[in-house]
């Protein structure tokens, strides 16, 4: 039995683990559920020994366990399948199986690779990874590279183990498997602790779930006795809020964006849709499914093999991102802010006005004025209710929703009338969620902006879409209207995008 | 340099006292407006300080007239060499053909006057020209084959130094003594070559204080992808950067041949390594994103009082460039430090 007691981790600024005790037992799924920013990675760190508690106790079979690293937590039979699949990409699937327990003849250090092979295959059968063990690891799909990683802990002989987000890039029936295989390693009496945010999953899969609660854990049940809108009032502290925060009124006269039939190989397979001026137009669809890479051709960072785009009526072609943004007033918010979406080193002020310097300089100096910078900085962290010390807080020591609210007030301040929006609230605590649901939707209804909302959080883009386009496959799979209409309650929504999917 | 070296006969030491013209040009990203002068940036003044007085102390000539002119002019050297290399620095690249381009510059330069007789008004903005031409080239290779620009400046490196070695044949260019104006007089004690330095290091940090262009290549080097989604054309920084870099090159070497009154073929050849000494130790940030024209000057001070300082504990030269060496890694030891002391108490993400 894997045991957390009373943990705390803070952080300068957050108290990401308040107080958090935890039960793991053998023979059990357990699901660990919680919104963005309540405290579930940091959870998952501190089991796996990448991060230290500050207070508390981790016992592992009634014995105290002091995790210095990754490594140590390994040796005790704990491992992560990580959401972001770490492996290998050039050595065979087992060789990354077998990575720390290579089989050598002898002491020769030379390897044996017969013996890998055949020891591998037998942890790739426990798994049901049906390729050569010889396949190099980049040649395999998503779902296979997370087996490969199951069959990795099961070879380091884990007892616990632990799958952060693991169906985020697979495909229901890829889901389906790997949830067989995990209730087959329950059977056989390992811990298996299962992190998502899909209801769903956690109900078809899971025995047990504990919510975490911005930083504090709001309980563990037994799936069997706990309804769904239990789930989500013990997850955000009330009631289920997925309604819609109210009508818009897209101006369906006034076409602002329009792609025709885009093609781009791998990336969009003949995409057609049309932007209305005021409205926000979902893009729903698993990760991978081409909603980001659609998007990317339609702000010029990639560029269709065929298919036109016609913004505000005009048939264009758009070549770069700075050809979007100042010939078009169109703006990108990334999904990965911290990787492509802001300078992490430099403050606050300059990630706001990156895209409005030349607007701002001086003719004959060449000077951006300082004045009218941190006027049009300010202006920002006012209307968008940024928490900094000041415009020359470093980027990077923001909070989660705080660096979104950055990433998209760059985009305003630049006067984008145009705005794709992408997986906003990833990485964000409850309350600035909220927040920036109410930012978007009030862009939309208040100043007629036009936005195209991607997100695989499902409550997410039902509260805040008109209408919402279903991708899979890089292609649109289905359509839905009139979100906004009284009478489209949740249920039938996400209803008929699964039907959309399935 | 080692010509340099020899040259200057005096126990050398450094102009410190005359660098307050540039103070508080300073400009790493993260430095608000009220904080011009990042902390790392302090940190080089006050050793730069206590080098100098150390040496004060010890030399009885080190204050001379004579020594500072010396001194100063090797500085402004140092200064444009690292120049070069920190425009490459800061969009997230480096420049490995720094001196290859100095010592080609100076064999077109020599060409030019030697042997096609042009005046020195006509010569220097060709050779000028040609730096910054090469800095284009080896900048659209980097874009636009997308190839690391550590490859390519390293084949560039070996391509310029062919052309300079074929065209001149090894032999140094004579170069009429009105050349020798700029390279070899001081206006009232201050060499020329250090004022066109200063005015050169004033004008960097202007443009990356203060302007689009400059704000546009530290986003480059802080973060490519996000400054390119952010509507900011990287590739063409990228181009930028290594023109400016190839110019900087050039001036240097022209200074040079100006003060040699030849253009010697070889004249680029100890650059690389001081290029990427002085940057560092100047606190030119290795990732990108960070340059400081005051902290490239501090770093040539420091450059060359450690350089002098050893000559006047009468170390053995043989082993210089062991210290010199010794004293980067120590300058990016301790910038690491900095970061991973930063770093550690942080949240996931």
């Amino acid at each position: 039995m894997l045991q957390l007691q009373s943990i705390t981790k803070t952080f300068p600024g957050v108290k990401a683990l308040d107080d958090v005790s935890i039960s793991f037992h053998p023979g059990e799924i357990h699901a660990l559920v919680g919104e963005n920013g309540a405290g579930k990675s940091t959870a998952i760190r501190i089991i796996t020994g990448i991060h230290q508690p500050d207070a508390g106790l981790i016992l592992y079979q009634g014995q105290p366990l002091h995790f210095r690293s990754y490594r140590d937590s390994l040796a005790m039979g704990i491992d992560i399948v990580n959401q972001e699949i770490q492996v290998i990409p050039d050595a065979s699937v087992a060789e990354n199986i077998m990575l720390d327990k290579m089989i050598t003849f002898g002491r020769t250090g030379i390897v044996n690779w017969r013996a890998v092979n055949s020891v591998a295959r037998r942890y790739m059968a426990m798994v049901g990874l049906n390729v050569p063990p010889t396949t190099r690891m980049r040649r395999l799909s998503a779902a296979h590279k997370q087996l490969t990683q199951i069959a990795k802990a099961l070879a380091a002989n884990a007892q616990v183990l632990l799958l952060d987000e693991p169906t985020s890039s697979l495909t229901e029936h890829e889901a389906n498997n790997l949830f067989a295989i995990l209730r087959q390693l329950r059977d056989a009496g390992r811990t298996i602790i299962f992190v998502s945010h899909k209801f769903e999953e956690v109900f078809a899969l899971c025995d047990k779930v504990t919510v975490l609660r911005d930083g504090q854990c709001a309980g563990t049940r037994s799936i069997a006795d706990l309804t769904r809108n239990e789930l989500v009032r013990m997850m955000i502290g009330r009631d289920c809020q997925d309604a819609h925060l109210g009508p818009l009124n897209p101006n369906r006269d006034r076409e602002v964006l329009r792609a025709d039939h885009i093609v781009r190989a791998d990336k969009a397979d003949n995409v057609s849709f049309t932007l209305y001026e005021g409205e926000i137009l979902g893009f729903y669809g698993l990760v991978g499914s081409g909603r980001t890479e659609l998007a990317r051709i339609l702000i010029g960072e990639d560029q269709p093999d065929s298919g036109h785009l016609y913004v505000r009526g005009q048939k264009t072609r758009i070549r770069t991102v700075a050809h979007a943004l100042y010939r078009h007033r169109i703006g990108y918010v990334t999904e990965n802010r911290k990787e492509e979406g802001l300078l992490l080193k430099s403050p606050v002020r300059t990630n706001i006005t990156i895209t409005i310097w030349q607007r701002i300089t001086n003719a004959l100096t060449r000077r951006i004025s300082p004045a009218r910078e941190i006027d049009a900085a300010s202006r920002m962290v006012r209307d968008l209710d940024i928490r900094a010390t000041g415009l020359n807080q470093t980027t990077e020591t923001l909070s989660g929703g705080n660096q979104q609210k950055v990433s998209i007030a760059k985009w305003l301040a630049a006067d984008c009338d145009i705005l794709i929006i992408d997986e906003p609230t990833v990485g964000v605590d409850v309350g600035a969620k909220e927040q920036i649901h109410r930012l978007i939707w009030e862009l939309a209804a208040k100043h007629r902006k036009s936005i195209i909302l991607i997100s695989s959080d499902m409550p997410e883009i039902i509260k805040l879409a008109t209408r919402i386009l279903v991708f899979k496959d890089h292609r649109v799979v289905g359509e839905l209207t009139d979100i906004d209409h009284p009478g489209k309650t949740y249920h039938l929504v996400s209803t008929a995008i699964g039907q959309y999917l399935a | 340099m080692a010509q340099e070296n020899r040259s200057s006969q005096t126990p050398v030491s450094t102009t410190a006292h005359s660098t307050p013209a540039v103070a508080g040009l300073d400009y790493a990203p993260n430095a608000g407006p009220g904080e011009l002068v990042s902390g790392r940036t302090i940190g080089l003044v006050i050793s730069t300080a206590i080098l100098f007085a150390i040496l004060a102390i010890r030399s009885d000539s080190f204050l001379s007239p004579y020594t500072m002119s010396v001194v100063s002019r090797q500085l402004a050297f140092f200064v444009l060499i690292a120049l070069s290399q920190a425009m490459c620095l800061v969009v997230g690249g480096m420049n490995l053909s720094v001196g290859a381009i100095g010592s080609f510059t100076t064999v077109i330069l020599g060409l030019c006057i030697d042997k096609g007789h042009m005046p020195g008004s006509l010569a220097v903005p060709i050779a000028l020209l040609v730096g910054s031409a090469a800095g284009f080239l080896n900048g659209t290779l980097i874009t636009r084959l997308k190839i690391d620009s550590f490859i390519v400046t390293l084949s560039m490196m070996f391509v310029f130094m062919g052309l300079r070695s074929g065209i001149s044949g090894g032999a140094p260019y004579r170069l009429p003594d009105s050349f020798s104006y700029i390279g070899q007089t001081d206006l009232f004690g201050v060499p020329y070559v250090f004022l066109i330095t200063l005015l050169v290091l004033a004008a960097v940090s202007y443009i990356f204080a203060n302007t689009v262009f400059g704000r546009r290549l530290l986003a480059t080097g802080g973060n490519p992808d996000a400054a390119r989604l952010s509507g900011i054309n990287t590739d063409r920084m990228i181009v930028h950067a290594n023109v400016l870099s190839g110019f900087f090159a050039a001036l240097a070497a022209v200074l040079w041949a100006s003060k040699l009154s030849s253009a010697a073929p070889e004249t680029g050849d100890a650059w690389l390594i001081i290029s990427f000494a002085v940057a560092i130790i100047g606190g030119t940030g290795l990732t990108g994103g960070v340059v400081s024209g005051l902290g490239i000057l501090m770093g040539a001070a420091i450059f060359m009082l450690i350089k002098h300082g050893l000559v006047e504990l009468k170390a053995n030269d043989y082993y210089a460039n062991s210290f010199l060496g010794a004293l980067i890694l120590l300058a990016i030891i301790l910038d690491r430090a900095r970061e991973v002391y930063a770093k550690r108490s942080r949240p996931p993400a």
